[in-house]
């Protein structure tokens, strides 16, 4: 096992800075707002922490964390100024936040070191904290997909007009969103950059917001497991790939292409669905052993609401069956 | 309760609303009428702070609240139910009423629950079936018990009876006139002037975002303007003929 880990470290970093730069796409998106700033928040991260390290001789923690604070706030005034936008719009002005980055960086002279960008950015930083790091986080974004707070982002997301009608201030949530995706994006980058001793401005860039989504589409992007199993799979695979050359960048696109058609919930929802259908199966064919009904008394569906219920319904031999097939999450005229 | 004087409101250079005044009272429904496109909704959209007013006042509880964010206004005691149901239909009955609660304590918010069940007792029954699986009039009431939740003193309805069959619009209809019997003061645009009439107190009547008509109910039916208001002109020519 450590043996795998030390041959593989690189591949376990970037997996890291992968699932980071991920959620700070995701996080957005699932509240509705169509940000890719995240990845300007990765480069600002990166030459940040280098800056920190290199000029000012910050430890790697202390660096780290004055960083993601950085680009929390500087997520909150590209909030304020821009998450009036919608839809293309929005994007489009974050696209240009993420070139406008990229222009700092090569024009940025010493500071930035131009077009070599910066190397030598040597700290004690280590995998282990770095991991840790990164599950905190994780454990921060899992929280906002749950309970109350999880409904809430789900009603800014679907229905902003009826989440403003019940009292949510859906501006302050946009806003949210701008903060938490510029800090996760400046962790990332500045986590990066502190691995790999370098950065330059080939790291970041327009390929980190095709690499996010990619990793979101994929996994999944209605949750952080989404997000983990696409930072796993496209850190991994290019690497596996080697072995046909050429041609993984075909297997690659004909990937993301299958995903985006056949997989509109990404692989983690097929997963889901996947458990669903063995817990049916099972639950059927123990009604079917005691001979039990297989059809609730009333006849009626049932919907999934937690496991405490699904355990009732199973309990009382009555199939729960899934809400998927109801068109839409909210119902009526939109 | 709540009062409108002289609302304007306008889409780039179109004027949607011009000088439209209202009042609701405290347990008492204000019905406003009109044509397609006559103003109805943005003035209810307006009022709740969901589109930006020229100028104009909405005075509720003795305070001016035009400009307000909609959250604000939901916390000043004024609930929108906007036009077409939406509920969340994954979520249990339950569920959706516990976010129309968003602004209220835990405590408050347990009572309120209970008194909403009171008020439609199929809620109550149905309370953690999936909201999806509602009928269609069965959303509706769970639509007003949401905004029941945030405890109203007005109340904001956008037609709630809206694609709903003829003998569920009765009950929907009923619905609203026990919330009015609570204490809510009720404003609402409805497209079924029929039933709206029998169960309105007042009557305002819009065309081409002017306020045409403003009076009671009973009189409302022998009035012109009321007829030519959410019929057209043709209904007066009709009539004339």
């Amino acid at each position: 096992m450590s043996d795998f880990f030390n041959a593989n470290l690189v591949l376990v970093q970037s997996t890291l800075t992968g699932l980071l730069l991920a959620l700070s796409i995701q996080v957005p998106l699932r509240m509705g707002v169509f940000s890719f700033a995240g990845a300007g928040s990765y480069g600002i991260g990166a030459y940040a922490t280098g800056i920190l390290v290199l000029r000012y001789e910050m430890d790697a923690l202390p660096a780290i964390a004055l960083t993601a604070l950085g680009t929390a706030v500087i997520g909150l005034l590209l909030g304020a100024l821009i998450s009036r936008l919608g839809g293309l719009y929005l994007a489009m002005a974050t696209v240009a936040f993420d070139l406008i980055i990229s222009v700092i960086a090569i024009n940025g002279g010493e500071l930035t070191g131009a077009s070599t960008g910066l190397f030598g950015i040597i700290t004690d930083f280590t995998t282990g904290q770095m991991f840790v790091l990164t599950v905190a986080v994780l454990a921060l974004v899992a929280m906002s997909e749950v309970g109350r707070l999880g409904r809430r982002v789900d009603t800014v997301r679907d229905d902003p007009e009826l989440a403003a009608s019940m009292g949510i201030n859906v501006r302050r949530y946009r806003l949210a969103a701008f903060v938490v995706s510029g800090a996760l994006g400046g962790l990332a980058g500045g986590m990066n950059v502190l691995v790999r001793s370098t950065v330059g401005p080939l790291d970041i860039g327009f390929g980190l917001i095709v690499l996010a989504l990619t990793m979101i589409i994929v996994g999944g992007s209605r949750s952080w497991k989404g997000a983990l199993i696409g930072a796993v799979i496209f850190t991994w695979l290019p690497d596996l790939l080697t072995v046909i050359g050429e041609w993984q960048e075909l297997v690659y696109g004909v990937i993301v292409a299958v995903a985006a058609i056949f997989l509109p919930r990404g692989i983690y929802g097929v997963l889901q669905d996947g458990t669903r259908w063995v817990q049916r199966v099972r639950r059927d064919r123990r009604a079917a052993a005691r001979g039990g009904p297989v059809v609730d008394a009333d006849g009626g569906l049932r919907p999934q609401e937690d496991e405490a219920a699904v355990l009732v319904a199973q309990a009382a031999e009555q199939p729960v069956r899934e809400l998927d097939q109801l068109s839409g999450r909210t119902q009526g005229a939109p | 309760m709540l009062t409108v004087t002289d609302l304007h409101v306008a889409y780039g250079k179109i004027e949607a609303v011009r000088g439209v005044g209202l009042s609701v009272d405290q347990g008492k429904i204000t019905l406003v009428l009109g044509a397609n496109g006559a103003g109805k909704s943005t003035t209810l959209k307006a009022i709740a702070g969901m589109v930006p007013a020229q100028r104009g006042s909405v005075v509720l509880d003795g305070a001016e609240v035009l400009g307000q964010a909609p959250h604000r206004l939901v916390r000043r005691g004024l609930a929108l139910v906007p036009e077409g149901r939406r509920v969340f239909g994954p979520l249990t009955v339950a569920e959706n009423l516990r976010m129309g609660g968003y602004t209220a304590g835990k405590k408050v918010l347990e009572q309120t629950l209970d008194r909403v069940y009171d008020t439609f007792p199929i809620l109550a029954e149905r309370r953690n079936g999936a909201a999806g699986l509602l009928s269609g009039g069965e959303q509706q009431m769970l639509a007003f018990g949401r905004a029941l939740m945030s405890q109203p003193k007005v109340m904001l309805m956008d037609e709630p009876s809206m694609g709903l069959a003829p003998v569920v619009v009765d009950s929907i209809l009923a619905g609203v006139r026990q919330m009015a019997d609570d204490g809510i003061g009720i404003l609402m645009v409805e497209q079924n002037a029929e039933a709206g009439l029998d169960l309105a107190d007042d009557v305002v009547a819009v065309a081409r975002g002017e306020v045409v008509y403003t009076g009671a109910s009973g009189d409302a039916r022998n009035h012109a303007s009321v007829l030519r208001a959410f019929l057209g002109e043709a209904a007066l020519a009709g009539k004339g003929a």
